[in-house]
């Protein structure tokens, strides 16, 4: 286990969905360069001037990972504020028109896409198969000639599920053949960009979301992918050409390119060693009595599924309750659930259509680049042990 | 130069055969409220003088406005037995209170020294005059006054505005000790704070049901015990573990039983913890009818297992009263976070209403749940929460 990287917190950490530990060499290095490179990229002295060079290198290396141009990248302050950026695009027209987004989005675009109802805008939520995964074709169904936009994210938080993005937009841009004008298509892929390949020029993405602090980079550091021109609705001094204003995090931009450049490097490998314990910790899964993958059909190595992200299910037993049970014993795993019908929604499982039971059971191990076998061995046991105690 | 508070003690007053015993308990409570500062406590006439340094004087007040058997205090200049002292002291009362919006006075006046060249009424003329020279604003109204100057000539003479009011009813400890059923809820902390006032110290036991519940249900729990002890002085707080008595009720009853055995199991084990503890009575924040399980019929049963005095101060309070105090306490914001006490798997939709009462008992003592009971209670873990002053 990753003992040496996770410093203060001893344990087995099976939950990189939600963060990754930063690569130790990169915050250090990035702590150096915002002291030795304070000038703001903005200003035209000299002190300005390297700060700049070096932003313009990062996005140039970010760029390179991505697959696009680098003047594509728009630097932000993580992926909730990319998609921000879209999102509020939409709030300057005069006549609403309409969003198409699917149901298992992440709240950073759920939410804020019902804000976007207050503004008159409609907000057309396409639900996934049983098996967490958006059909194209009924996007393409919610698609008409005033939507302006369509979200859907790369690769789905709580279950892994990979979304056919390029088949997506290819039934995006039939669909909205002939409308006077075609709707923006943008894609959350903060759980994508550095695990699995995501390419958003190769996909032909309109616009697309990234996060650093998922691969192994600084928290506050993201950026937004962005083919096209975009009303932006927060102004200030016009920085990423205006798209994204505020001064220029230098430290946190060239920490995001390098852990990216790394991901992008390391990625067969890593993927390769993700897939191994995917399979190692769904047949284990099977192996508990009672205990579910969810979604039920998910098989090992399907390229349906992030192989880094698995959902799983001990009926009668909360998953706060195994998640805190887990934690006493160092495991560390993560839960949207709660032990109580009525209070809390699972909306991502709602839309697949997940027995509550199921779902309020739910526990989400996620795996990285220094997650070994013997983590999801000491899972395995810990969850099989702990489920024979407290399943009610 | 000392701050000086008058308390005027509530119901103590009243209880002719009890009076010096209440008086000596009201004074040990709160002189053990008081115990980390310099404090002289007397009791002349059926009132209280205490004497602190005036830069203990928020903590003071904050004790007095809480500590049960105090009717009333106010904090009380000392003069110089003459009338040109007592007016000038009078006049910036007054003053005071005209600032705040007072338009009316009177002067209140009791004299115990009866050297004094005037006596009561005559003080009380001539400190009026004075007042209504010097502060133009005021009017007399001596039926409903604004304000009252009070001025008491003694071998000392003191005088104060009106009084704060003190929580009245009788010194906590008086009554004994009792154990309170503290869950995280609305009820309990303020069947707790009712018993309190009447004169009753308490420890409390919350039911653990980790890892079902969370950690954050614990501290909820313990920061509601943390209120009760700002007013009772401290409080002793015990954690039993029921778990393991949970799944066993879970395994082996029922499910629309589940509620009541496990009020009843708890019953049970606050009754071996009180007696190993000495303590004389177990108090709960149970409601008659305010949830579909708490029926007279269940209280029986579950009482069935305890010899004790149950007392239930909230039996016949409406909810929303029940709030209301909660607010005033204290307790009503963190009761309302979300931290659940009992996980949902352990509550029926539809538990039983009225158990049959031998029928029932039977039925649990088939069960067998005592050993598992006793097994929680000598688990029992046990924290002194102190007196705290959210300074």
């Amino acid at each position: 286990m990753a003992q040496g990287i996770i410093r203060g917190v001893d344990g087995i950490y099976l939950d990189w969905a939600a963060t990754a530990p930063p690569y130790p060499d990169l915050s250090r290095a990035a702590a150096e360069l915002a002291v030795d490179l304070f000038g703001n990229p903005s200003s035209a002295h000299a002190a300005g001037r390297a700060a700049k060079t070096a932003f313009e290198e990062a996005r140039k290396r970010l760029a390179k990972a991505l697959g696009c141009a680098p003047g594509h990248v728009k630097f932000t302050s993580g992926g909730s504020e990319a998609n921000a950026i879209v999102l509020l695009s939409l709030v300057y027209a005069a006549s609403g028109g309409s969003v198409v987004i699917s149901a298992i989005e992440h709240s950073a675009v759920y939410e804020q896409a019902m804000v976007l109802e207050r503004f008159g805008i409609r907000v057309r939520v396409v639900k996934p198969g049983p098996a967490g995964i958006v059909r194209p074709g009924d996007v393409a169904d919610a698609v008409d000639a005033d939507t302006r936009l369509v979200s859907i994210m790369a690769v789905n938080n709580e279950t892994g599920a990979i979304q056919p993005i390029g088949d997506i937009v290819s039934a995006v841009r039939d669909a909205s053949k002939g409308f006077r004008k075609a709707p923006l298509v943008h894609s959350d892929a903060v759980q994508a960009f550095g695990k699995i390949g995501f390419k958003p020029a190769e996909l032909c993405l309109d616009a697309a979301s990234m996060s650093a602090h998922k691969l192994g980079g600084p928290r506050g550091s993201g950026c937004l992918y962005l083919a096209r021109g975009l009303d932006v609705l927060v102004r200030g001094g016009g920085q990423e050409d205006g798209i994204r204003p505020g001064t220029h995090n230098l430290a946190g931009a060239w920490a995001f390119s390098q852990a990216a450049e790394r991901a992008c490097a390391d990625l067969p490998a890593s993927l390769e060693n993700a897939r191994s314990l995917e399979a190692r910790l769904l047949d284990g899964l099977r192996s508990i009595p009672g205990a579910r993958v969810l979604p039920d059909g998910r098989v090992p190595a399907s390229t349906d599924y992030s192989p880094y992200i698995v959902g799983a299910a001990f009926p009668g037993l909360g998953g706060e309750t195994l998640a805190r049970v887990l934690d006493d014993q160092g495991i560390y795993v993560s839960t949207g659930a709660a032990c109580s019908h009525a209070k809390k929604e699972r909306r991502v499982m709602d839309a697949m259509g997940v027995d509550r039971d199921l779902s309020f059971s739910a526990v989400r191990i996620s795996t990285g680049r220094d997650s070994t076998a013997a983590d999801i061995d000491r899972f395995l046991e810990a969850a099989e042990s702990a489920y024979r105690r407290y399943k009610t | 130069m000392d701050a000086l508070y008058l308390i005027k003690l509530g119901e103590i007053g009243l209880k002719e055969g009890n009076r010096a015993a209440f008086q000596a308990a009201l004074k040990h409570d709160i002189k053990r409220r008081l115990s980390g500062i310099k404090t002289v406590l007397e009791v002349r006439d059926g009132r209280y003088y205490l004497v602190v340094d005036p830069t203990h004087a928020p903590l003071v007040e904050y004790v007095l406005s809480r500590t049960p058997g105090v009717n009333g205090w106010a904090r009380a200049e000392r003069a110089d037995k003459d009338m040109s002292a007592f007016a000038a002291i009078g006049v910036a009362l007054m003053k005071a209170k005209a600032q705040n919006g007072a338009k009316t006075f009177k002067v209140e006046a009791r004299r115990s020294d009866k050297g004094f060249p005037l006596d009561s009424y005559g003080i009380a003329r001539e400190l009026g005059a004075v007042v209504l020279e010097s502060v133009p604003s005021l009017r007399v109204d001596v039926h409903r006054p604004d304000a009252v100057l009070h001025i008491e000539v003694r071998e000392k003479a003191y005088l104060y505005t009106d009084g704060e009011p003190g929580p009245r009813g009788l010194p906590v400890g008086s009554g004994g000790t009792g154990l309170l059923l503290l869950s995280g809820g609305i009820d309990s902390p303020v069947a707790g704070w009712r018993m309190l006032k009447r004169g009753l110290a308490l420890e409390a036991l919350y039911f653990n049901a980790y890892p079902y519940t969370s950690r954050e249900a614990w501290d909820k729990v313990r920061d509601l015990a943390t209120v009760l002890a700002r007013h009772s002085g401290g409080m002793v707080f015990h954690t039993a573990p029921f778990t393991d008595v949970q799944l066993a009720i879970k395994t082996g009853a029922p499910s629309d039983r589940s509620t009541l055995y496990l009020r009843a199991c708890m019953m049970m084990a606050a009754d071996m913890l009180a007696k190993r503890r000495s303590l004389n009575s177990l108090v709960t924040g149970e409601s008659l009818g305010q949830v579909a399980s708490q029926t007279a019929e269940n209280m029986r049963f579950t009482e069935s297992y305890t010899d004790m005095a149950v007392l239930r101060p909230l039996a016949g309070t409406d909810k929303e009263d029940t709030v209301l105090e909660a607010k005033a306490l204290g307790s009503f914001d963190i009761s309302i976070l979300p931290y659940e006490d009992c996980c949902v798997l352990f509550s029926p939709k539809h538990p039983v209403l009225k158990a049959r009462f031998d029928e029932e008992k039977a039925a649990f003592d088939a069960l067998n749940l005592r050993p598992l009971v006793q097994a929680a209670v000598d688990a029992v873990e046990t924290v002194a929460l102190p007196f705290s002053f959210p300074a």
